[in-house]
């Protein structure tokens, strides 16, 4: 049935000039991958789910202050720092470039989220609770996961899944990125930021966002990263983890006047 | 053990030796001032290779001058390689003093001999104070990613001046040669007064200098042993230390991004290593060839080897250590500092390095009868020795053609580098000039430690145990 | 002199079995006492299992807390048993003889306990055999082909634990088989019987004790590589992690070694002041062997702290901005900076300021005063390397956070020291503390030579 499709490598572009804060991707990763609320307390506790969460930092002093939002998720790794330490292979990769997590391994070492640089996963500490009301809004292509387990974002792999099924089974035709491109398969943070500065699609499809900077990163490695034609770098490039999330400079036209330090 | 016992001692006459008293002060002197021809050739050989080298540093000062570290690497080597066994070399004696292991008693003076080569390190060392590169970068460009305006260095920001840790070191190493001067000279006072009432003329005279003033009180010799444990508490540390910073300001802070905090340990433990191997060489051919059969035993070499196995052993661990915490990160520094020293430029060199410090040796040394016998541990002996200086040919050549040290890592691998002649004669010269000292020292100061043996016989006797000979053991407090 | 006397060897039978043969008041008190401490721990820990990690303080950037502090702290005692037995067994020590029982023991029960550390840290405890498949008793999962990750330090560890666990058990047995025939002839019923069991028909006969000696030197000298590797191991997991700045150095696997032989000889020479006082066993384990101990400690301490700077020294060196945020974090914050002040006070500069002299090596207070400071020093020691390097882990000061313990952590902590020693009483009610047949050997052994006026203590060697 399946005669030709293509090997998927999603990837990821943050367009850091594009970005205002606004946290409706967080909003909207929360109720697509079933994320408990986050109350007070677990935010209080340091123990609040943020697949993707916009970390806020402060440049200058004030009154010269400007605030810098960069939105952070799981990485996706290619040399994943989280894989090879799961005793139990919980975590691994896919090859779709996916790090993907399988919650029924998961034993809860908690080895991984001490070795993920960008702290992109979270532990369920206590059991997940919704309020009563909220429990039929449970998207039933997620897993809910139950206490002990870490889980961090999966670029949404259902809804990947989703668009392949319907190209292959439904429709019956062959899976590749024209076909692709009519069914949803962004990920929920992609389609609901409201100023595109999230882009998702195959790192290889010409007609993709995203082939242009992963080309440009790939060709330029972190050592030559002056070379780069265009403002693409990946975070912590140094540590050789190569993330399939590459994010684009902030573009300043009125940046704050020399000497001021970067504060956090 | 007890019910274990035979009717005979399971162990060869020649395993413990005790020499009578009486015979060993005039034995000892007569084999220190008799210069038998094979000592007379090995005296010109070293001599003549000191000279070459003397040939090659001066060519090699004249044509590449002390501005760059690069064209230096296999000086620095050779300097690593001497300074860390024959730094390392006269703690043997004091180490094995402390622990109060009787077995040591032949092996004291052959240690402590190499207390002379201070003064060569310090000569050898000299030259390298020019070559070390300046902390401060000289060409930053302002704003520049990858470049560090301070290079790494283990003094950080210490505001010691540009070229102050090479004014350290030389310090450093200044004072372990006056230390283990005096270690040596408080060790062969009493064998120099002895040998003071035999000697005639020249020899006559210096050990009147040097030991007139020693009769042998009560009070003379446990100022004696004091010192000897407190100096040597001092050398041990001082040692540690220097192996620390010339390892670390001569190789590790050269190339750019090792941040390694094992390497000065297994430095150390690479001339702990060398320096028991060197010195069961010597043992071995001072008792085959030196006229000492009846004062080697060859429970030396059971025990020392012992300890050379355990050394060898904590050595590969250390090595094993490094290797996995980097490997296992793959960090892009770490992975080219990898390919740079163990894998790919040096990485013959490594294979070899690890098959002579570890290998080789391990499997002459897993045999019992191999351990019991003089030769076997001599040879494990000169492996590792081969394997120290394979180990500082390798980390300082490497360190001192890896590029820009002001870069923040090792961005690619570079090649190897390897030596011309001037280099060759630079490495004979020195491994001569050593060897050259060491010789003309044993013909002054005796190469047995006299009075040592003559206390160890006093502690232990073959005594009757059930049915079975044994060996007695005395512990003094 | 020697010092001591030589014991007949009917009264080192009597003396040494009194803790098996005769049972104090004292005994079952302290026995309930630490029986009700230790299922206070368990309640707590079931407590958690059944509401989740919650209850303890852990949290987003802070993974790994008291637990595995507390793990590597057991681990690191229980490399005194092969420390003491082993080493000194082949470097032919003669004052191991006293020691080495109580610390293969320690070893054992010190294992036990850490093992159940990890399982105890992790979120679901009962989904364990996909993590275990690499113990003999579990079976492979073969018909899903599903295997353990060889490439992850913790499926080393257990492997490494495990097998250390399995020999320092037979290390012990071995060392028992003797004693046990003595006991077995001294007891009736079913204790006779059992001890005749476990005794395997020990006659001491010639070739019995040459097996039980060549069984002995084998496996000192097999367990020795395992030794090494267990804290090895123990230190990879926190070395292999490279997103931790101040874990990912190249030291740590014999800095770790050696930290923890000095928190387990430390732990037994407390171990044996304590049986000395409890069991007036002073003509077992006198001044002398409390000495040397003590001297062996001060060298073990020199090298644990030599390591330690170096860490600190190379923690430094790169100039890194995110690790010198931790290492600030660590030093020069409160109220981590106390706790390193304490760290380093406790683990070297007190106790080695209190072993430095003859008399206060010999004064059963100060070295115990010195052995539990070593071991509180070890054990922040291992929290201050855990905690904050995870506290302030990589350049991302948005998520920065610290740690403390939850009321369940600390009771689970207690609960863990409460079963060591509920365990090592209870080995002390069925199974001598003091091998017999090592001190009879060694007072056989001993004799003296004269040398002009003086007489000096010397022993008979067999190399």
């Amino acid at each position: 049935m399946v005669t030709q499709r293509v090997d998927h490598k999603w990837g990821m572009v943050v367009d850091l000039d594009r970005c205002t804060g606004c946290q409706a991707c967080v909003v909207a990763c929360q109720s697509e991958n079933n994320l408990p609320i986050n109350t007070k307390d677990l935010f209080l506790q340091r123990r609040a789910y943020e697949w993707i969460r916009i970390e806020r930092y402060w440049e200058g002093e004030f009154p010269d202050v400007k605030a810098r939002f960069i939105p952070i998720l799981c990485q996706h790794c290619e040399n994943a720092p989280c894989e090879p330490v799961c005793p139990v292979f919980a975590t691994y990769h896919n090859d779709e470039g996916l790090n993907v997590q399988i919650y029924n391994r998961c034993v809860g070492t908690r080895y991984c989220a001490n070795n993920c640089p960008y702290q992109v996963r979270f532990f369920n500490y206590w059991e997940p609770v919704w309020p009563e009301r909220l429990r039929n809004h449970l998207n039933p292509d997620v897993t809910v996961r139950s206490r002990g387990i870490m889980e961090k974002c999966s670029f949404c792999v259902q809804r990947i899944r989703r668009a392949e099924v319907t190209v292959e089974r439904r429709e019956r035709s062959n899976l590749d990125y024209a076909t692709m491109k009519k069914r949803n398969f962004l990920p929920a943070c992609v389609s609901a930021c409201p100023t595109n500065a999230l882009n998702f699609a195959d790192q290889a499809d010409v007609s993709g966002p995203v082939k242009e900077y992963f080309d440009d990163v790939n060709e330029h490695p972190h050592g030559e990263a002056h070379d780069r034609k265009t403002r693409g770098y990946r975070l912590l490039e140094e540590m050789g983890t190569k993330p399939n999330v590459i994010y684009l400079k902030k573009v300043d036209p009125f940046p704050l006047r020399k000497g001021v330090s970067h504060g956090s | 053990m007890a019910a274990n016992s035979h009717s005979e001692s399971h162990y060869g006459p020649e395993m413990w030796v005790f020499p009578v008293a009486s015979q060993v002060t005039r034995e000892v002197s007569e084999r220190t001032s008799a210069i038998p021809m094979a000592f007379g050739i090995g005296l010109g050989v070293s001599g003549l290779l000191l000279g070459l080298g003397i040939i090659g540093f001066v060519i090699r000062a004249m044509s590449d001058g002390f501005g760059a570290h690069g064209p230096w690497g296999y000086y620095a080597a050779i300097f690593s390689f001497i300074f860390m066994v024959t730094g390392a070399a006269p703690l043997a004696a004091s180490i094995f003093r402390v622990t109060k292991s009787h077995w040591r008693r032949p092996l004291t003076r052959v240690s402590e001999l190499f207390s002379l080569i201070g003064i060569f390190n310090i000569l050898l060392f000299i030259p390298l104070m020019f070559v070390l590169p300046a902390f401060r970068n000289p060409n930053l460009v302002p704003l520049a990613e990858n470049e560090l305006d301070l290079r790494r260095t283990i003094w950080f920001e210490v505001p010691i001046g540009a070229t102050a840790p090479q004014w350290l070191d030389l310090l450093g190493i200044a004072c372990l040669a006056l230390c283990a001067l005096v270690l040596l000279w408080l060790s062969a006072v009493p064998d120099m007064a002895q040998a003071r009432l035999q000697a005639t003329g020249f020899r006559r005279r210096f050990y009147g200098v040097l030991a007139g003033h020693w009769h042998g009180t009560k009070s003379q010799w446990i100022n004696q042993k004091a010192g000897l444990a407190l100096l040597g508490a001092f050398y041990f540390m001082l040692l540690v230390f220097m192996q620390f910073t010339i390892s670390s300001d001569y190789a590790q802070s050269l190339i750019p991004g090792w941040k390694d905090s094992i390497f000065p340990v297994i430095y150390t433990l690479t001339g702990f290593q060398s320096s028991l191997g060197l010195m069961l060489v010597i043992l071995f051919v001072l008792r085959r060839w030196g006229g000492y059969k009846g004062y080697i035993g060859i429970s030396l070499f059971w025990s020392a080897s012992k300890i050379l196995l355990g050394l060898t052993l904590l050595w590969v661990y250390h090595m094993f250590s490094f290797g996995i915490t980097y490997w296992y990160g793959r960090l892009e520094v770490e992975q080219n500092i990898l390919k740079y020293l163990l894998f790919q430029s040096y990485g013959w060199l490594f294979l070899a390095n690890l098959i002579f410090s570890f290998f080789l040796p391990f499997l002459t040394l897993l045999w019992n009868p191999v351990r019991r016998s003089d030769w076997g541990p001599a040879l494990a002996g000169a492996f590792v020795l081969i394997g120290a200086f394979l180990f500082s040919w390798r980390i300082f050549v490497g360190a001192f053609n890896a590029g820009d040290v002001y870069n923040i890592g090792l961005e690619h691998v570079p090649a190897f580098a390897g030596p011309d002649l001037w280099d060759v004669l630079i490495v004979l010269g020195g491994l001569g000039g050593a060897v050259f000292i060491y010789l003309l020292g044993s013909r002054l100061i005796p190469t047995m430690c006299a009075w040592e043996i003559k206390e160890g016989a006093m502690y232990q006797h073959m005594g009757t145990f059930m049915r079975g000979r044994y060996l007695v053991l005395a512990k003094p407090e | 002199m020697q010092e001591g006397r030589v014991l007949p060897a009917r009264e080192i039978n009597r003396d040494l079995l009194r803790s098996i043969l005769t049972t104090p008041n004292w005994y079952w008190v302290t026995v309930a006492i630490m029986a009700i401490i230790v299922l206070g721990a368990m309640s707590a820990a079931g407590m958690m299992i059944n509401k989740g990690m919650g209850l303890t303080g852990l949290n987003r950037p802070v993974m790994w807390g008291f637990f595995i502090v507390n793990f590597v702290f057991w681990i690191g005692i229980s490399h005194a048993g092969v420390m003491l037995s082993a080493i000194l067994r082949l470097s032919k020590a003669e004052w191991r003889r006293p020691a080495t029982r109580a610390a293969e023991v320690l070893t054992v029960f010190s294992l036990m306990t850490a093992v159940m550390m990890p399982l105890i840290h992790t979120g679901r405890p009962w989904r364990l055999v996909y993590w275990v498949y690499t113990l003999p008793f579990v079976p492979y999962d073969f018909a899903r082909g599903i295997w353990p990750n060889v490439r992850s330090p913790l499926v080393w560890d257990p492997s490494a634990i495990f097998t250390y666990l399995t020999s320092s058990i037979l290390f012990v047995m071995v060392a028992l088989i003797p004693d046990m025939a003595v006991l077995r002839d001294r007891t009736t019923g079913i204790r006779h019987q059992a001890y005749a069991l476990m005794a395997m028909g020990w006659q001491g006969t010639p070739r019995q004790w040459k097996l039980q000696i060549i069984a002995g030197i084998l496996l000192s000298a097999l367990i020795l590589p395992v030794f090494v590797s267990v804290h090895s191991i123990v230190s990879w997991d926190f070395g292999m992690a490279v997103s931790v700045k101040s874990w990912h150095s190249t030291i740590f696997a014999p800095y770790l070694v050696v930290g923890a032989v000095h928190s387990g000889v430390s732990a037994v020479v407390f171990v044996m002041i304590l049986l000395r006082w409890i069991y007036g066993w002073e003509n077992y384990i006198r001044h002398e062997h409390i000495d040397a101990l003590g001297r062996l400690l001060i060298v073990v301490a020199t090298g644990w702290f030599y390591f330690f700077v170096m860490e600190v020294i190379f923690g430094f060196y790169g100039r890194e901005a995110d690790e010198i945020a931790v290492r600030n974090f660590q030093f020069t914050q409160p109220p981590w900076n106390l706790w390193f002040i304490f760290f380093t006070g406790l683990t070297y500069f007190l106790p080695v300021s209190l072993w430095l002299f003859k008399w206060t090596r010999r004064n059963l207070w100060i070295m115990s005063i010195a052995c539990i400071s070593v071991n509180i020093g070890m054990w922040l020691e291992r929290f201050l390397i855990i905690v904050p390097g995870l506290a302030q882990k990589q350049m991302f000061t948005f998520d920065w956070y610290t740690y403390a313990p939850s009321a369940v952590e600390i009771t689970i902590i207690g609960g863990t020291f409460a079963m060591v020693t509920l365990l090592m009483l209870l080995f002390s009610k069925v199974l001598p503390l003091i091998p017999l047949y090592d001190i009879k050997e060694g007072d056989i052994l001993k004799t003296e030579i004269k040398i002009g006026r003086a007489t000096v203590p010397a022993t008979f060697r067999e190399d």
